[in-house]
Protein backbone atom coordinates (compact mmCIF):
# COMPACT_ATOMS: atom_id res chain seq x y z
CA UNK A 1 0.00 0.00 0.00
CA UNK A 2 2.54 2.60 1.29
CA UNK A 3 4.63 1.42 -2.64
CA UNK A 4 1.49 1.98 -4.14
CA UNK A 5 1.17 5.47 -2.76
CA UNK A 6 4.62 6.74 -2.90
CA UNK A 7 4.45 5.29 -6.79
CA UNK A 8 1.15 7.75 -7.33
CA UNK A 9 3.23 10.47 -5.89
CA UNK A 10 5.89 9.92 -8.59
CA UNK A 11 4.04 9.33 -11.55
CA UNK A 12 1.56 12.33 -10.86
CA UNK A 13 4.90 14.40 -9.73
CA UNK A 14 6.30 13.40 -12.85
CA UNK A 15 3.30 13.78 -15.38
CA UNK A 16 2.81 17.50 -14.21
CA UNK A 17 6.44 18.19 -14.09
CA UNK A 18 6.78 17.01 -17.86
CA UNK A 19 3.77 19.03 -18.65
CA UNK A 20 5.77 22.25 -16.73
CA UNK A 21 9.06 21.29 -18.74
CA UNK A 22 7.01 20.89 -22.08
CA UNK A 23 5.33 24.27 -21.39
CA UNK A 24 8.59 26.01 -20.92
CA UNK A 25 9.59 24.43 -23.98
CA UNK A 26 7.15 25.80 -25.52
CA UNK A 27 8.07 29.34 -23.89
CA UNK A 28 11.18 29.28 -25.61
CA UNK A 29 10.52 28.49 -29.36
CA UNK A 30 7.60 31.04 -29.37
CA UNK A 31 8.40 34.09 -27.18
CA UNK A 32 11.06 36.40 -25.64
CA UNK A 33 9.69 35.59 -22.60
CA UNK A 34 12.67 33.61 -21.25
CA UNK A 35 15.66 35.14 -20.18
CA UNK A 36 18.79 34.34 -21.94
CA UNK A 37 21.90 33.15 -20.32
CA UNK A 38 24.34 36.44 -20.46
CA UNK A 39 27.09 36.38 -23.00
CA UNK A 40 29.79 35.88 -20.06
CA UNK A 41 28.53 32.23 -19.54
CA UNK A 42 28.16 30.93 -22.73
CA UNK A 43 30.04 28.16 -23.54
CA UNK A 44 29.91 27.89 -27.31
CA UNK A 45 32.16 26.17 -29.32
CA UNK A 46 32.52 28.24 -32.16
CA UNK A 47 33.44 31.52 -30.64
CA UNK A 48 34.05 33.65 -33.74
CA UNK A 49 30.62 32.92 -34.82
CA UNK A 50 29.22 33.80 -31.89
CA UNK A 51 31.21 37.16 -31.77
CA UNK A 52 29.87 38.21 -35.08
CA UNK A 53 26.38 37.71 -33.84
CA UNK A 54 27.06 39.09 -30.67
CA UNK A 55 28.18 42.15 -32.01
CA UNK A 56 25.51 42.62 -34.77
CA UNK A 57 22.75 41.93 -31.74
CA UNK A 58 24.46 45.11 -29.76
CA UNK A 59 24.77 46.81 -32.97
CA UNK A 60 21.28 46.65 -33.77
CA UNK A 61 19.94 46.84 -29.77
CA UNK A 62 21.33 50.13 -29.52
CA UNK A 63 19.64 51.96 -31.48
CA UNK A 64 17.15 54.66 -30.29
CA UNK A 65 13.77 53.48 -29.68
CA UNK A 66 11.15 54.70 -32.53
CA UNK A 67 9.61 57.11 -30.05
CA UNK A 68 12.58 59.67 -29.36
CA UNK A 69 12.52 61.69 -32.26
CA UNK A 70 8.59 62.09 -31.76
CA UNK A 71 8.91 63.26 -28.37
CA UNK A 72 11.76 65.68 -29.47
CA UNK A 73 9.62 67.34 -32.04
CA UNK A 74 6.59 67.13 -29.12
CA UNK A 75 8.78 68.70 -26.93
CA UNK A 76 9.74 71.54 -28.75
CA UNK A 77 6.58 72.53 -29.47
CA UNK A 78 6.22 71.33 -33.18
CA UNK A 79 2.16 70.57 -34.15
CA UNK A 80 1.17 67.42 -35.29
CA UNK A 81 1.11 67.08 -39.02
CA UNK A 82 -0.93 63.74 -41.25
CA UNK A 83 0.87 64.43 -43.79
CA UNK A 84 4.42 63.31 -42.77
CA UNK A 85 3.05 59.56 -42.12
CA UNK A 86 3.44 56.85 -44.47
CA UNK A 87 0.08 56.44 -46.31
CA UNK A 88 -1.34 52.40 -44.69
CA UNK A 89 -3.37 51.69 -47.76
CA UNK A 90 -1.79 48.76 -50.48
CA UNK A 91 0.86 47.75 -47.48
CA UNK A 92 -0.67 44.24 -49.16
CA UNK A 93 1.93 45.43 -52.63
CA UNK A 94 4.69 44.80 -49.95
CA UNK A 95 5.54 41.29 -51.03
CA UNK A 96 8.89 40.39 -50.21
CA UNK A 97 9.78 40.06 -46.72
CA UNK A 98 13.02 42.74 -47.45
CA UNK A 99 9.98 45.43 -48.54
CA UNK A 100 7.56 44.34 -45.40
CA UNK A 101 10.04 44.54 -42.69
CA UNK A 102 11.74 47.77 -43.79
CA UNK A 103 7.92 49.34 -43.84
CA UNK A 104 6.86 47.48 -40.94
CA UNK A 105 9.81 49.81 -38.77
CA UNK A 106 7.98 53.17 -41.26
CA UNK A 107 5.11 52.36 -39.58
CA UNK A 108 6.23 51.46 -36.16
CA UNK A 109 7.83 54.96 -35.95
CA UNK A 110 4.86 56.51 -37.74
CA UNK A 111 2.85 55.06 -34.47
CA UNK A 112 4.79 56.37 -32.23
CA UNK A 113 4.62 59.61 -33.52
CA UNK A 114 0.91 59.02 -33.51
CA UNK A 115 1.12 58.05 -29.86
CA UNK A 116 3.31 60.64 -28.60
CA UNK A 117 0.37 63.11 -30.11
CA UNK A 118 -2.19 61.46 -28.58
CA UNK A 119 -3.87 61.05 -32.18
CA UNK A 120 -5.67 57.79 -31.25
CA UNK A 121 -8.30 57.49 -33.67
CA UNK A 122 -5.80 57.87 -36.50
CA UNK A 123 -3.58 54.93 -34.76
CA UNK A 124 -6.13 52.25 -35.51
CA UNK A 125 -5.26 51.98 -39.03
CA UNK A 126 -1.88 51.97 -38.04
CA UNK A 127 -1.93 49.53 -35.47
CA UNK A 128 -4.11 47.00 -38.39
CA UNK A 129 -1.58 47.68 -41.09
CA UNK A 130 1.48 46.80 -38.42
CA UNK A 131 -0.49 43.62 -37.66
CA UNK A 132 -0.77 42.64 -41.13
CA UNK A 133 2.66 43.18 -42.25
CA UNK A 134 4.05 41.41 -38.71
CA UNK A 135 1.60 38.49 -39.59
CA UNK A 136 3.39 38.52 -43.01
CA UNK A 137 6.67 38.20 -41.49
CA UNK A 138 6.02 35.74 -38.99
CA UNK A 139 6.05 38.03 -35.57
CA UNK A 140 2.24 39.04 -35.53
CA UNK A 141 2.11 37.00 -32.24
CA UNK A 142 4.03 39.67 -30.57
CA UNK A 143 1.47 42.06 -31.00
CA UNK A 144 -1.11 42.71 -28.99
CA UNK A 145 -3.81 43.67 -32.00
CA UNK A 146 -6.90 43.27 -29.23
CA UNK A 147 -5.40 45.57 -26.40
CA UNK A 148 -4.09 47.51 -28.59
CA UNK A 149 -7.18 48.81 -30.32
CA UNK A 150 -9.05 48.47 -27.09
CA UNK A 151 -6.67 51.22 -26.01
CA UNK A 152 -6.51 53.13 -29.17
CA UNK A 153 -10.33 53.87 -28.48
CA UNK A 154 -9.85 54.97 -25.08
CA UNK A 155 -7.13 58.67 -25.38
CA UNK A 156 -7.11 58.09 -21.79
CA UNK A 157 -4.72 54.57 -21.80
CA UNK A 158 -2.12 56.80 -23.88
CA UNK A 159 0.94 55.56 -21.32
CA UNK A 160 -0.29 51.72 -22.04
CA UNK A 161 -0.50 52.37 -25.38
CA UNK A 162 2.70 53.63 -25.59
CA UNK A 163 4.23 50.95 -23.68
CA UNK A 164 2.47 48.14 -25.39
CA UNK A 165 3.48 49.07 -28.78
CA UNK A 166 7.15 50.19 -27.98
CA UNK A 167 7.43 46.82 -26.09
CA UNK A 168 5.62 45.12 -29.20
CA UNK A 169 8.69 45.95 -31.32
CA UNK A 170 11.34 45.42 -28.85
CA UNK A 171 10.05 41.87 -28.87
CA UNK A 172 9.58 41.39 -32.23
CA UNK A 173 13.20 42.65 -32.61
CA UNK A 174 14.60 40.06 -29.73
CA UNK A 175 12.67 37.32 -31.42
CA UNK A 176 13.92 37.85 -34.69
CA UNK A 177 17.55 38.43 -33.65
CA UNK A 178 17.30 35.00 -31.27
CA UNK A 179 15.89 32.87 -34.62
CA UNK A 180 18.53 33.85 -36.68
CA UNK A 181 16.71 36.43 -38.82
CA UNK A 182 19.10 38.66 -37.78
CA UNK A 183 18.61 40.50 -41.55
CA UNK A 184 14.60 40.71 -41.04
CA UNK A 185 15.83 42.61 -37.48
CA UNK A 186 18.43 44.87 -39.14
CA UNK A 187 15.78 46.34 -42.02
CA UNK A 188 12.87 46.97 -39.03
CA UNK A 189 15.19 49.08 -36.73
CA UNK A 190 16.60 50.83 -40.21
CA UNK A 191 12.84 51.34 -41.28
CA UNK A 192 12.31 53.36 -37.92
CA UNK A 193 14.95 55.06 -38.20
CA UNK A 194 14.63 56.09 -41.74
CA UNK A 195 10.82 57.33 -40.21
CA UNK A 196 12.41 58.91 -37.69
CA UNK A 197 15.02 61.12 -39.49
CA UNK A 198 12.34 61.98 -42.39
CA UNK A 199 9.81 63.06 -39.60
CA UNK A 200 12.51 65.37 -38.17
CA UNK A 201 13.60 66.77 -41.60
CA UNK A 202 10.00 67.54 -43.03
CA UNK A 203 9.98 69.78 -39.73
CA UNK A 204 12.75 71.79 -40.30
CA UNK A 205 11.85 72.85 -43.74
CA UNK A 206 8.44 74.59 -42.00
CA UNK A 207 10.31 75.51 -38.46
CA UNK A 208 13.88 76.81 -38.09
CA UNK A 209 14.36 75.00 -34.69
CA UNK A 210 17.76 74.73 -33.43
CA UNK A 211 17.56 71.84 -31.18
CA UNK A 212 16.02 69.72 -34.35
CA UNK A 213 18.17 70.59 -36.41
CA UNK A 214 21.04 69.64 -34.15
CA UNK A 215 19.50 66.16 -33.41
CA UNK A 216 19.68 65.89 -37.90
CA UNK A 217 23.25 66.76 -38.04
CA UNK A 218 24.12 63.94 -35.23
CA UNK A 219 22.27 60.89 -36.98
CA UNK A 220 25.40 60.09 -38.80
CA UNK A 221 26.23 58.74 -35.25
CA UNK A 222 23.69 56.15 -36.03
CA UNK A 223 23.43 55.67 -39.73
CA UNK A 224 27.12 54.43 -39.36
CA UNK A 225 25.86 51.68 -36.68
CA UNK A 226 23.01 50.48 -39.30
CA UNK A 227 25.39 50.45 -42.33
CA UNK A 228 27.95 48.31 -40.02
CA UNK A 229 24.75 45.55 -40.14
CA UNK A 230 23.71 46.21 -43.20
CA UNK A 231 26.92 45.60 -44.93
CA UNK A 232 27.23 41.95 -43.77
CA UNK A 233 24.05 41.08 -45.97
CA UNK A 234 25.01 43.31 -49.32
CA UNK A 235 25.41 40.50 -51.21
CA UNK A 236 21.82 40.48 -51.39
CA UNK A 237 20.74 42.92 -54.49
CA UNK A 238 17.97 44.72 -52.18
CA UNK A 239 20.14 45.41 -49.56
CA UNK A 240 23.43 46.60 -51.82
CA UNK A 241 20.18 48.82 -53.23
CA UNK A 242 19.06 49.78 -50.33
CA UNK A 243 22.86 50.45 -48.52
CA UNK A 244 23.37 52.80 -51.89
CA UNK A 245 21.05 54.98 -50.84
CA UNK A 246 21.84 55.22 -47.23
CA UNK A 247 25.38 56.30 -48.50
CA UNK A 248 24.32 59.40 -50.32
CA UNK A 249 22.79 60.46 -46.89
CA UNK A 250 25.95 58.81 -44.88
CA UNK A 251 28.04 61.68 -47.44
CA UNK A 252 25.81 64.32 -46.62
CA UNK A 253 25.49 63.97 -42.90
CA UNK A 254 29.88 63.31 -42.74
CA UNK A 255 30.27 67.13 -43.95
CA UNK A 256 28.57 67.73 -40.66
CA UNK A 257 31.56 68.53 -37.82
CA UNK A 258 30.75 67.67 -34.30
CA UNK A 259 33.16 68.62 -31.69
CA UNK A 260 33.33 67.62 -28.32
CA UNK A 261 34.80 68.78 -25.08
CA UNK A 262 35.92 66.64 -22.19
CA UNK A 263 34.10 66.91 -18.81
CA UNK A 264 34.09 65.28 -15.38
CA UNK A 265 31.26 63.24 -14.34
CA UNK A 266 29.57 63.15 -10.43
CA UNK A 267 26.24 61.99 -8.70
CA UNK A 268 24.28 64.05 -7.15
CA UNK A 269 20.89 64.04 -5.83
CA UNK A 270 18.25 66.89 -6.62
CA UNK A 271 14.87 66.88 -4.81
CA UNK A 272 15.06 63.80 -4.20
CA UNK A 273 16.16 62.11 -7.58
CA UNK A 274 19.52 60.96 -7.85
CA UNK A 275 20.80 62.10 -10.83
CA UNK A 276 24.25 61.24 -13.01
CA UNK A 277 26.03 64.06 -14.39
CA UNK A 278 28.64 64.73 -17.23
CA UNK A 279 30.09 67.65 -17.56
CA UNK A 280 30.46 67.12 -21.28
CA UNK A 281 29.34 69.35 -24.20
CA UNK A 282 28.79 68.30 -27.35
CA UNK A 283 28.77 71.35 -30.23
CA UNK A 284 27.09 70.07 -33.97
CA UNK A 285 28.63 72.42 -36.87
CA UNK A 286 26.10 72.37 -39.60
CA UNK A 287 25.67 74.89 -42.78
CA UNK A 288 22.37 75.91 -44.50
CA UNK A 289 23.09 74.26 -47.31
CA UNK A 290 24.73 71.03 -45.71
CA UNK A 291 20.96 70.18 -44.07
CA UNK A 292 19.32 71.00 -47.40
CA UNK A 293 21.78 68.20 -48.67
CA UNK A 294 20.50 66.10 -45.70
CA UNK A 295 17.00 66.92 -46.49
CA UNK A 296 17.10 65.76 -49.92
CA UNK A 297 18.58 62.54 -49.63
CA UNK A 298 16.79 61.60 -46.85
CA UNK A 299 13.70 62.15 -49.20
CA UNK A 300 14.86 60.47 -52.09
CA UNK A 301 15.72 57.41 -48.87
CA UNK A 302 12.20 57.54 -47.58
CA UNK A 303 10.56 57.49 -51.30
CA UNK A 304 12.83 54.59 -52.16
CA UNK A 305 11.75 52.40 -48.98
CA UNK A 306 7.52 53.05 -49.06
CA UNK A 307 7.37 52.74 -53.10
CA UNK A 308 5.49 49.54 -53.89
CA UNK B 1 -9.38 8.37 -0.25
CA UNK B 2 -8.62 11.65 1.98
CA UNK B 3 -5.01 10.62 1.94
CA UNK B 4 -4.91 9.95 -2.09
CA UNK B 5 -6.57 13.30 -2.44
CA UNK B 6 -3.78 14.96 -0.14
CA UNK B 7 -0.95 12.68 -1.80
CA UNK B 8 -2.51 14.11 -5.00
CA UNK B 9 -2.49 17.56 -4.26
CA UNK B 10 0.96 18.00 -2.60
CA UNK B 11 2.24 17.74 -5.89
CA UNK B 12 -0.27 19.66 -7.75
CA UNK B 13 0.45 22.61 -5.33
CA UNK B 14 4.33 22.44 -5.35
CA UNK B 15 3.68 22.56 -8.91
CA UNK B 16 1.62 26.04 -8.45
CA UNK B 17 4.24 27.40 -5.99
CA UNK B 18 7.32 26.62 -8.15
CA UNK B 19 5.51 28.23 -11.35
CA UNK B 20 4.29 31.37 -9.73
CA UNK B 21 8.33 31.84 -8.38
CA UNK B 22 9.62 30.97 -11.72
CA UNK B 23 7.04 33.69 -13.49
CA UNK B 24 8.59 36.24 -11.09
CA UNK B 25 12.05 36.28 -13.19
CA UNK B 26 10.18 36.72 -16.80
CA UNK B 27 8.54 39.17 -18.69
CA UNK B 28 6.35 39.93 -15.35
CA UNK B 29 9.16 41.27 -13.76
CA UNK B 30 9.63 43.53 -16.44
CA UNK B 31 5.72 44.46 -16.23
CA UNK B 32 5.99 45.10 -12.55
CA UNK B 33 9.38 47.30 -13.17
CA UNK B 34 7.22 49.14 -16.15
CA UNK B 35 4.57 50.09 -13.74
CA UNK B 36 6.63 51.88 -11.31
CA UNK B 37 7.72 54.40 -14.24
CA UNK B 38 6.10 57.72 -12.84
CA UNK B 39 3.44 59.56 -15.06
CA UNK B 40 6.33 61.78 -16.76
CA UNK B 41 8.52 59.26 -17.74
CA UNK B 42 8.04 57.19 -21.59
CA UNK B 43 9.23 53.42 -21.78
CA UNK B 44 12.17 53.00 -23.99
CA UNK B 45 13.64 49.84 -23.53
CA UNK B 46 14.03 46.86 -21.12
CA UNK B 47 17.18 45.05 -20.29
CA UNK B 48 17.23 42.14 -18.65
CA UNK B 49 19.66 40.49 -16.41
CA UNK B 50 19.76 36.44 -15.44
CA UNK B 51 23.27 35.93 -14.12
CA UNK B 52 24.62 32.85 -12.31
CA UNK B 53 26.86 33.12 -8.71
CA UNK B 54 30.62 34.30 -9.59
CA UNK B 55 32.73 31.39 -8.78
CA UNK B 56 36.15 31.81 -6.99
CA UNK B 57 38.73 32.20 -9.91
CA UNK B 58 36.18 33.46 -12.30
CA UNK B 59 35.09 36.46 -13.64
CA UNK B 60 32.38 38.28 -12.09
CA UNK B 61 29.52 37.62 -13.83
CA UNK B 62 28.62 40.73 -15.13
CA UNK B 63 25.34 41.64 -18.46
CA UNK B 64 26.89 44.13 -20.96
CA UNK B 65 24.09 46.24 -23.27
CA UNK B 66 24.70 49.05 -25.58
CA UNK B 67 22.66 52.04 -25.81
CA UNK B 68 22.37 54.49 -28.14
CA UNK B 69 21.58 58.18 -26.29
CA UNK B 70 20.49 61.51 -27.17
CA UNK B 71 22.29 64.74 -26.86
CA UNK B 72 19.80 66.99 -24.44
CA UNK B 73 17.29 63.94 -23.56
CA UNK B 74 16.55 63.57 -19.73
CA UNK B 75 16.91 59.64 -19.39
CA UNK B 76 15.87 57.72 -16.41
CA UNK B 77 17.03 54.08 -15.13
CA UNK B 78 14.90 51.96 -13.09
CA UNK B 79 16.47 48.55 -11.66
CA UNK B 80 14.06 45.86 -10.08
CA UNK B 81 15.27 42.61 -8.98
CA UNK B 82 13.27 39.27 -9.08
CA UNK B 83 12.13 38.30 -5.74
CA UNK B 84 13.21 34.75 -5.34
CA UNK B 85 16.69 35.44 -5.99
CA UNK B 86 19.11 36.57 -3.25
CA UNK B 87 21.21 39.35 -5.59
CA UNK B 88 20.63 43.06 -5.29
CA UNK B 89 21.40 44.14 -9.05
CA UNK B 90 23.27 47.73 -9.79
CA UNK B 91 22.65 49.10 -12.80
CA UNK B 92 26.11 51.15 -14.17
CA UNK B 93 26.09 53.89 -16.89
CA UNK B 94 29.67 54.29 -18.94
CA UNK B 95 30.79 56.44 -21.77
CA UNK B 96 33.83 53.99 -22.98
CA UNK B 97 35.19 53.64 -19.50
CA UNK B 98 34.36 56.46 -17.49
CA UNK B 99 31.48 55.63 -15.09
CA UNK B 100 28.94 58.15 -15.18
CA UNK B 101 26.04 56.86 -12.65
CA UNK B 102 25.34 54.04 -10.66
CA UNK B 103 22.46 52.74 -8.95
CA UNK B 104 24.61 51.54 -5.74
CA UNK B 105 27.26 53.35 -3.79
CA UNK B 106 29.72 50.89 -2.34
CA UNK B 107 30.64 53.29 0.39
CA UNK B 108 27.25 53.69 2.06
CA UNK B 109 25.81 50.28 0.88
CA UNK B 110 22.78 51.94 -0.20
CA UNK B 111 20.65 51.00 -3.33
CA UNK B 112 18.56 53.67 -5.60
CA UNK B 113 15.86 51.91 -7.51
CA UNK B 114 16.74 54.50 -10.17
CA UNK B 115 18.78 57.33 -11.10
CA UNK B 116 18.43 60.20 -14.06
CA UNK B 117 20.41 61.26 -16.44
CA UNK B 118 20.75 64.19 -18.93
CA UNK B 119 22.91 63.28 -21.81
CA UNK B 120 25.42 65.94 -22.90
CA UNK B 121 26.81 64.20 -26.32
CA UNK B 122 25.04 61.54 -28.55
CA UNK B 123 26.40 58.19 -28.62
CA UNK B 124 26.46 54.94 -27.87
CA UNK B 125 27.18 54.14 -24.16
CA UNK B 126 27.46 50.99 -22.34
CA UNK B 127 25.25 49.72 -19.21
CA UNK B 128 26.32 47.17 -16.86
CA UNK B 129 24.46 45.24 -14.49
CA UNK B 130 25.70 42.86 -11.76
CA UNK B 131 24.87 41.92 -8.75
CA UNK B 132 26.15 42.71 -5.34
CA UNK B 133 28.91 40.56 -3.93
CA UNK B 134 28.15 38.18 -7.29
CA UNK B 135 25.19 36.58 -5.76
CA UNK B 136 22.99 34.91 -8.48
CA UNK B 137 20.19 36.78 -9.43
CA UNK B 138 17.51 37.93 -12.11
CA UNK B 139 16.59 41.50 -12.98
CA UNK B 140 15.63 44.11 -14.96
CA UNK B 141 16.58 47.48 -16.01
CA UNK B 142 14.11 50.35 -18.04
CA UNK B 143 15.12 52.93 -19.72
CA UNK B 144 12.52 55.76 -20.18
CA UNK B 145 12.45 59.20 -21.74
CA UNK B 146 11.59 61.99 -18.81
CA UNK B 147 9.06 64.39 -20.39
CA UNK B 148 10.19 67.97 -20.37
Amino acid sequence: MKFKNYLLVFATTALLFSCSSDNTNKNENTSSDTFEVPDSLLQDDDMSLQLDKEAMDEIIQNISSPVEMSALLKDEGIEFNYKFLSPTDNIDEFNTNFKQALNLGVLGADMGYLNMYNKTGAVLNYITAIKELSDELKVGQFFNFETLKRLATNSENIDSLMYISVSSFDKMDSYLRENNRSDISALLVTGVWIEGIFLATQVVKENDNATIKERIGEQGIVLEQLLIILNHYKKDKRFFDLITELEKVNTALSKVEIVVEEGEAEMVEVDGVLMAVSNQKSTVKMTDEQLVEIIKTIEELRNFVIKY
Amino acid sequence: MKKHFLILLIPILSLFVSNEVKAQCNSSLVTVCSAKLSDDATYLKELRARLQAHESGQQMPVARFSLLLNKGNHYRFNICNAEEFEGQAILQLYDKDKLLGTSYFSKTKKHYPSFDFICPKTGVYKVLISFEDGKEGCAVGILSLVNK
